[in-house]
């Protein structure tokens, strides 16, 4: 399948009561309630200590915070009981305390979302790439935006085996795309849908650094993008780095994406990013340079 | 990565050479049970679309050509790469490629090893097999705690060219513990059907999480021969 003969252009975000336009990256920020979460294992586990979390990465300037109650990689297992048990009260929480900001919950079943959509959710970031189709019914029920993301063939919590692709890039493009009718078939209106390329989901560290490379495919679909870089395997790979040390890696190819056109960069690292994505718009020419006297004084 | 699996395999493909076969068949597990093309490639881009360019050149990949195949069809991984140390080995005689379903019989895995098995005066094999892949909390396929005697078994049977043996691996069980070779090694078994061999163990071991075996098996009635 080849992509559209001309680029669409990227339109307006609504996400929660925001309206963002194409010009705006936005930083969602990870809070992660798992015991492993495997940057800075266990640190957001107790429910205080995620809450100071929280408080931070919007003190740093996140517009969106993500609440995940599983991580991605393979481990014990955690049930939908479970799952709703560490997610929905904390969003409830943060809720209470921030009114206004994005809040998205990183899940991939439906009973998560409705959950999370009830206790006050605006985004069902679903990272595994539809694998519950009722997710986008949700969605659509409770006006919330959906990620739709490529993970090649791979089911939630297992790992890529020599995978292949004739065309990685295409592939995302026609599974991304489908996700999309899909979630418009539901009832999800078009300004809340936003598609992720899923860095190393299904993929290897070539995989992901040619959809890296290859991201303005992506943006040319005129869906909004998201990526989510942040200290990932790739990097690691790439630089040969454990995950405490891939700050640097990770900004890299941040810049790459907002270069490229990405507009929601989900992060650890709130303050590194914002100053990495503002400066890529000034030089995209999306925003002016906070200040501007010298030389014209 | 691992240097001594690396020149394991190329010893015992230079093995094979140095036993002057008329017809080496590299046997490898595939979606389906069939012969390729015996100048088919591997679609190196598809693992690494960044070698595509030709400007790069990385690992394993080193040798042979890293442009999409121009013939229509792609080799699978095993056979793919299993021609590619023929190449290394610097073998110029004639090759088959053929692919066993990863869902078929022991028996007809079996069979279709008796035939290779004549697929020349001096028919040699280059098996292209790996055990689990669930060998540990960071394998691909994280744990399963009966990957251990699974290979164990496996490694066993080898050495003591116990053909029966392999033949009786579980086909289901191999499947739930990512044992993607377990259809090479009943070709392989079936190849070797009644005959002793001798085993020389070249490389065992999992440095990623999945079983690697790399062995050399010689009919008894081989060894001390010509060549």
């Amino acid at each position: 399948m080849t992509g559209p003969a001309e680029p669409r252009p990227q339109r307006e975000l609504r996400l929660g009561r925001g309206t963002f336009p194409p010009e705006q990256p936005l930083l969602m920020g990870i809070v992660n309630r798992t015991p492993d979460s495997f940057f800075r294992p266990g640190v957001t586990w107790d429910e205080t200590a995620a809450m100071e979390r929280v408080h931070q990465v919007i003190a740093e300037g996140a517009d969106i915070v993500d609440v995940g109650g599983i991580p991605a990689a393979p481990g014990a297992e955690v049930d939908v009981a479970e799952e709703i048990k560490r997610t929905a009260g904390f969003i409830a929480a943060v809720r209470a305390s921030y009114p206004d900001v994005v809040i998205s919950v990183d899940t991939w079943r439906h009973e998560t979302g409705r959950a999370a959509c009830e206790a006050g959710a605006d985004l069902l970031n679903d990272s595994w790439g539809g694998y519950d189709e009722r997710l986008a019914e949700v969605a659509a029920e409770y006006g919330a935006g959906l990620v739709c993301a490529h993970v090649g063939r791979q089911q939630p919590r297992t790992r890529p085996f020599r995978v292949a692709y004739a065309d990685v890039m295409a592939d995302v493009l026609d599974r991304i795309e489908l996700l999309a009718a899909r979630a418009l078939a539901a009832g999800v209106p078009a300004d809340r849908i936003v598609i992720d390329a899923a860095h190393d989901f299904g993929k290897n560290t070539w995989h992901s650094l040619e959809i890296t490379r290859r991201l303005a495919e992506m943006t040319a679909t005129g869906w909004p993008v998201l990526v989510s870089l942040s200290n990932k395997d790739f990097v690691g790979e790439t630089l040969n780095l454990p995950p405490e040390q891939r700050l640097h890696g990770t900004l890299a190819a941040t810049a790459v994406c907002a270069w490229h056109g990405a507009r929601i960069f989900r992060v650890h690292q709130v303050t590194e990013s914002r100053q990495v994505v503002d400066m890529v718009s000034a030089i995209r020419g999306d925003r002016p340079p906070a200040r501007a006297v010298r030389g014209l004084a | 990565m691992v240097p001594e699996l690396r020149r394991a395999c190329l010893e015992a493909a230079l093995a094979l050479l140095h036993a002057k076969p008329d017809m080496i068949t590299v046997v490898g597990v595939a979606d389906s049970t069939r012969p390729f093309d015996p100048d088919g490639e591997l679609d190196v881009a598809a693992y690494a679309p960044a070698l595509r360019s030709g400007r790069l050149r990385a690992g394993a990949l080193v040798h042979g050509s890293n442009q999409t195949p121009a013939k229509a069809e792609a080799l699978p991984l095993p056979l793919g790469l299993g021609s590619r140390l023929l190449d290394q080995a610097g073998y110029a005689g004639e090759r088959l490629l053929y692919a066993v379903g990863e869902r078929e019989r022991p028996a007809d895995c079996a069979a279709l090893g008796g035939r290779l098995a004549a697929a020349g005066e001096r028919a040699a094999l280059l098996v292209m097999a790996d055990g689990s892949a669930r060998r540990g909390l960071k394998a691909p396929g994280y744990l399963d705690l009966r990957s251990a005697p699974f290979d164990a078994e496996v490694e066993r049977a080898v050495r003591a060219g116990d053909m029966p043996g392999l033949l009786a691996l579980d086909p289901e069980l191999a499947l739930e513990l990512m044992a993607t070779g377990r259809a090479a090694w009943q070709v392989l078994a079936g190849a070797l059907a009644g005959r002793q061999a001798a085993c020389e163990v070249r490389y065992c071991g999992d440095p990623f999480g999945v079983a690697y075996l790399v062995a050399s098996l010689t009919p008894a009635e081989l060894t001390g021969a010509d060549g």
